[in-house]
Order: structure tokens, then C-alpha cells, then sequence
């Protein structure tokens, strides 16, 4: 509950996304079942998915895109449905593209509608997002408006948290930003972090969602990707290696396991004595003298220049007891 | 009419702390030459206490630049800023930490003692007629009223430009705005936007602290940096060449990112 007495409400609408590449409907029953466990209040599923499901799910709401109002009644039992559709009908959720924050003056005209779903709207960032968000609930007082930002200038997830922070409580996302929405595991996040939204919500399975993900969509998640990237909670800079193993809050907006993950030591070109020491005792190799630690280090700081990359443990180890081996000659 | 902002681009140094990468001196060499053809502002070169085949690498980037700026970055420590010193550079960057969690809980020490290690830093570098820029680390986890009375120190110590460092990337556009407002209200120190991307905002970030007067946005090439990296360089410039002017054009930073490729792709 918000501090203005508003729910905020997620949906996620990754699996309309799924039409060209139907998974099996084991794997959408459990991504439904991994939406939910993050924090997704309600999932749109596309015509073709709820006929591959074969059924709803027990749990969670769910939400049908539609491409006539007519359609409504040959799939009963959805909690919403979703098409451009400008009367007033119950139940449906009338969504509208805007591509241009000009264009808001268009919703005058949807005065009397309950619900509405805005997509679009990309370019906000640069302009009065706040001012925009305030006119928007201004012209439609007594709708219920769900933003689904856009991501063709990589600020969807911000756009999203903003209209949440600042003016709304319903938003549309996917995960991984599949859509080229916000994110849905980054506006999560962030929600927690800045306002305590669903703070004992275990995202603990994002990893398992993400494979399924990538499974399903035959794509890879890049590396670095915030939330759920396998290499972002690597750690090679000196400063930061001691830091975090001394408190990992120093240098870390939440804790890794949080979401699954683990801090990892990388042993590299910018590592320091400690990061080596650290390393070592990882490994279990013992740690010798800070002149044959220094050692290491001076060699591992080469080796990585001439390599031009890190070095994982097996590479580290060997090297660590070379430089050993020999001091004890 | 479009204000004009400046990049400050890290990747050599802040871009390459990125697990997974180890950059030669003549790939630094390399993508600083290119970066400077393009009208990069600042170069950020590295860390000349890193070792001395760092420094090393760093001078001649200072010997070779025709533009650009050339600045170095330095721990808070009277000795480190001396190594950076005999680089020679444009500027110094000294990184201090300003949230109390840094201070208290990792470095064990108080407010009193960053002021004064920060002005004794600055006294160095100056009195070696370098230029200074202060990197307020963890700025976004921090009090407002201790980061306003530190920036009336170094202002009155010379220092003309801080940088507002989102650490650990836990900004939103709301809360940048807030910040960036509050010390342009009090003070007419530039500003330099520094944010890290792990909860996807760092160009949304970026673009609320200069639409709110920062005047220098840090960037890396393709984003890398530690974690989730740092402010892509590309996507701020696409996002927000609408109302800001800047030096290059989108093409340009394509461009150096296919000469770049290879070379930085461990960070990716």
C-alpha cells in the first residue's frame, strides 16, 4: 500500500510475446508460477499461449490480449482483456499507443473510459515527465491508466518507476524488457529499493526464470544485464574486492543472494594485494609472504595485460603455485 | 536552443575496472586517439598507482592527445596523488567518499578527517598548478548537508568541479533531479554526472541530472564497467541529443565502437 492509500499493480506481458515460438505448456504454466513468485500482480497471456495453456492457472490474475471486444466472450473467466477498444465496456481494458508526448491531448476524448492502458510514450524522459504524468491523471480523473512505457531510448524501467513514484499505481512490463518495455525484474527492484515495495518477496528464483527465459525465447541475457546478467556480481578492482568482503553493502545496492546470485572475486589486472590474499585463502592454497604475495600480483598484472583478460581460479592457482614453488627453491 | 553538454568518458578507466578485460597500452592508446578525434571533452586515463606500466601508458596518452583533456584518477591519499602528479596530467581526479558508510564503516574514520584529507590532496595537486575535480563516491547514499559543506571547502580550496558518483547505482531520475537541484541552489560548483547502472537507469539518470544543470556527464563505450557498467555512451547521446548539444554525432561513436570491439568485448 502507497503512502496515498493506491496498490501498486504490475503487469507483466511477456507471454504475448511467445506467439512465434509456442514453449510447451509445462513451461508456461511455470513461467506464470515464476512471475507470480517475483512480485507480478497480473500476467497478459496472448490468444495463441492461453489455447496452448489450455487452462488458467489457479493462482494469480490474468489478463487476455484481444484483438476485437468481441472475441471477450469465446474466452470467459479472464479477470481483464486487452484491445484498442474506446467504449466503455466492462472488463476491457481499452489500450492506446502514443508515440509522441504531444499526442496527450488526444485523451480528452476518452474522458468516460474506466480503464485504459497508454503505451508508448518513449521520448518522456527529455521532456517534463512529471509535469506530462500530472496533465495525464488531470485529463482522466476517474480512470484507472496503466503506462506501459517504451524503451527505444533506454529509459522504460525509469519512465515506469516515475509513473508509479510520481503519478499512477498500474504499470505494464516484460521481463528482460522483452516487449522493448521496462523490465520487469529492474522496476522490482528498484520499487523495493525506493519505496519498501514487497520487500519480503523472495526473488530468490530469478536465475531459474531467466533460463526458462532464455530456453524459450532462444536467447541469451547479456552478462551485464542489471538484475539477472551471471557476471554482474563479479568484482575484480582492488578497492572495491576488500570492500565488499569486508561489507558487502559498501559497494553492492542489495545483496546478491537476494536475487540468487553471488559476489565473485575475479583475480586481474587491477587487483590488489588483498584481492590476491582473498583469492588465495578462497582456494585454499596457503598464503605466503607479503614479498612473494606481491610477487604474484606483479605477474598476474602482466600476464592479464599481455592476455588482455582476466584470470579464472585454474589459471590463477597454477601461476600462484609456480611463483611459490619457485621462492622455496 | 539546445544547451551544450560535455562528455567525460571512462572507459580507460573506470570502463576497464570491468571484470574479464585488461587493456595494453596501445589499445589505451588506441581508443583515447579516437575519442579525442571525436570531441570527447575528458578523457579519464587510468590509475598511475596501479603500477608503473600504468603510468607509464598514461603519459604517453598525455603525449599524444590534440584536444581532450587528460585526467587521472587518485584515492583520497596525499601519496597516490603525488604518483599522479608526475604524470603530469590535466587533471587530477580525486575520489572521496561521502556517504557513512564509506566513511565510518569501511575506512573506520569521520567526517573531520575527510575534509581535511581532501583539502590536503587538493593543496598538493595545486600547488603543482594541476587541476582538481572531486569525485563525491557514494553521493547518492549520502547527507546532503555534509556533501554542501564539504563542496564550500573545496570551492574556497580552488576546486570548481565535483562529481556527483552514484556508487552502487541505486538512483532514480527523482532522486538525481533532488540532488543535482539542491547543490546548484547553494552553490555554483559544476557538476559531473557519474552513475552505474544496476537497476537499468543510468541513462535515464544521467539525462535528470543534466536536464537539472550538471554540466559534464561521465559515459564508457558499449556501458561497461563494474557490475552492471557505467553510462553507455551511444544510448545518452540517442536519448537526449533532442535537447542537449554535444560534440559528436551518434555515427561517430559507432564508429569507434566497431574499431573498439575486440578489444573491449571481455567487459561486455
Amino acid at each position: 500500500m502507497r503512502g496515498d492509500g493506491s496498490v501498486i499493480r504490475i503487469t507483466d506481458n511477456t507471454l504475448t510475446a511467445f506467439d512465434e515460438h509456442l514453449p510447451s505448456k509445462e513451461d508456461l504454466y511455470a513461467f506464470c508460477e515464476l512471475l507470480l513468485t517475483i512480485g507480478v500482480d497480473m500476467i497478459e497471456l496472448s490468444i495463441a499461449v492461453f489455447e496452448r495453456m489450455e487452462q488458467l492457472p489457479s493462482e494469480g490474475k490474468y489478463i487476455l490480449k484481444i484483438d476485437f471486444a468481441e472475441e471477450m466472450e469465446m474466452y470467459p473467466g479472464f479477470y481483464r482483456y486487452l484491445c484498442h477498444h474506446e467504449e466503455n465496456t466492462e472488463k476491457i481494458v481499452n489500450e492506446i499507443q502514443m508515440n509522441d508526448v504531444r499526442e496527450i491531448v488526444k485523451l480528452r476524448a476518452l474522458g468516460d473510459c474506466n480503464e485504459l492502458r497508454i503505451v508508448g510514450l518513449d521520448d518522456l524522459m527529455c521532456g517534463s515527465y512529471d509535469k506530462t504524468m500530472y496533465e495525464i491523471i488531470k485529463i482522466l480523473p476517474k480512470s484507472k491508466i496503466n503506462f506501459c512505457p517504451e524503451n527505444t531510448y533506454g529509459c522504460a524501467s525509469a519512465l515506469a518507476v516515475l509513473w508509479i513514484l510520481n503519478a499512477g499505481s498500474d504499470i505494464t512490463t516484460s521481463f528482460a524488457g522483452y516487449k522493448n518495455n521496462a523490465a520487469t525484474e529492474e522496476v522490482i527492484m528498484t520499487l523495493r529499493l525506493a519505496v519498501r515495495h514487497k520487500p519480503n518477496r523472495d526473488l530468490s528464483d530469478l536465475p531459474k526464470l531467466t533460463k526458462l527465459f532464455e530456453r524459450i525465447t532462444n536467447t541469451t541475457v547479456g552478462n551485464k544485464k542489471p538484475i539477472i546478467g551471471k557476471n554482474i556480481f563479479k568484482v575484480e578492482a582492488g578497492i572495491h574486492a576488500d570492500a565488499i568482503n569486508k561489507n558487502p553493502a559498501t559497494y553492492e545496492a542489495y545483496e546478491p543472494k537476494c536475487v540468487g546470485g553471488i559476489s565473485e572475486l575475479v583475480i586481474g589486472k587491477h587487483s590488489g594485494i588483498k584481492a590476491i590474499k582473498l583469492k588465495l585463502e578462497e582456494i585454499s592454497i596457503p598464503i605466503p609472504n607479503d614479498t612473494v604475495v606481491e610477487k604474484i600480483l606483479n605477474i598476474v598484472k602482466e600476464i592479464c595485460t599481455e592476455n588482455r583478460k582476466s584470470l579464472n581460479d585454474e589459471e590463477f592457482a597454477r601461476l600462484a603455485i609456480e611463483v611459490i614453488a619457485n621462492e622455496g627453491k | 536552443m539546445k544547451e551544450n553538454k560535455f562528455i567525460v568518458d571512462t572507459t580507460l578507466r573506470d570502463g576497464e575496472q570491468s571484470p574479464g578485460i585488461a587493456l595494453r597500452v596501445e589499445d589505451k592508446l588506441k581508443i583515447a586517439k579516437l575519442l579525442d578525434e571525436i570531441g570527447v571533452y575528458e578523457i579519464e586515463a587510468g590509475v598511475p598507482c596501479l603500477s608503473a606500466a600504468e603510468a607509464d601508458g598514461i603519459c604517453k596518452i598525455i603525449e599524444n592527445r590534440k584536444n581532450a583533456k587528460i585526467s587521472v584518477w587518485s584515492r583520497m591519499n596525499v601519496e597516490d596523488v603525488k604518483k599522479s602528479i608526475e604524470c603530469k596530467p590535466d587533471i587530477i581526479h580525486i575520489g572521496t567518499p561521502v556517504s557513512y558508510i564509506q566513511i565510518y564503516s569501511k575506512l573506520k574514520k569521520n567526517k573531520a578527517w575527510v575534509q581535511k584529507s581532501v583539502l590536503d590532496c587538493v593543496d598538493v595537486a595545486k600547488s603543482h598548478n594541476i587541476d582538481v575535480t572531486i569525485g563525491l563516491e557514494d553521493a547518492s547514499r549520502s547527507d546532503i548537508g555534509f556533501i554542501l559543506s564539504l563542496i564550500k571547502d573545496l570551492k574556497n580550496a580552488g576546486v570548481n568541479i565535483i562529481r556527483v558518483a552514484d556508487t552502487v547505482g541505486i538512483l532514480t531520475p527523482n532522486r538525481t533531479k533532488e540532488i543535482v537541484e539542491t547543490i546548484k541552489a547553494q552553490s555554483d560548483i559544476k557538476i559531473e554526472m557519474h552513475v552505474h547502472n544496476d537497476l537499468g537507469m543510468a541513462v535515464a539518470n544521467s539525462i535528470a541530472g543534466a536536464k537539472a544543470g550538471a554540466e559534464y556527464i561521465d559515459c564508457t563505450l558499449f556501458g561497461i564497467g563494474e557490475r552492471t557498467g557505467n553510462c553507455n555512451f551511444y544510448d545518452f547521446v540517442h536519448a537526449s541529443e533532442s535537447i542537449f548539444n554535444f560534440a559528436m554525432s551518434k555515427k561517430q561513436i559507432r564508429n569507434i565502437e566497431e574499431l573498439s570491439y575486440h578489444k573491449l568485448k571481455g567487459a561486455m
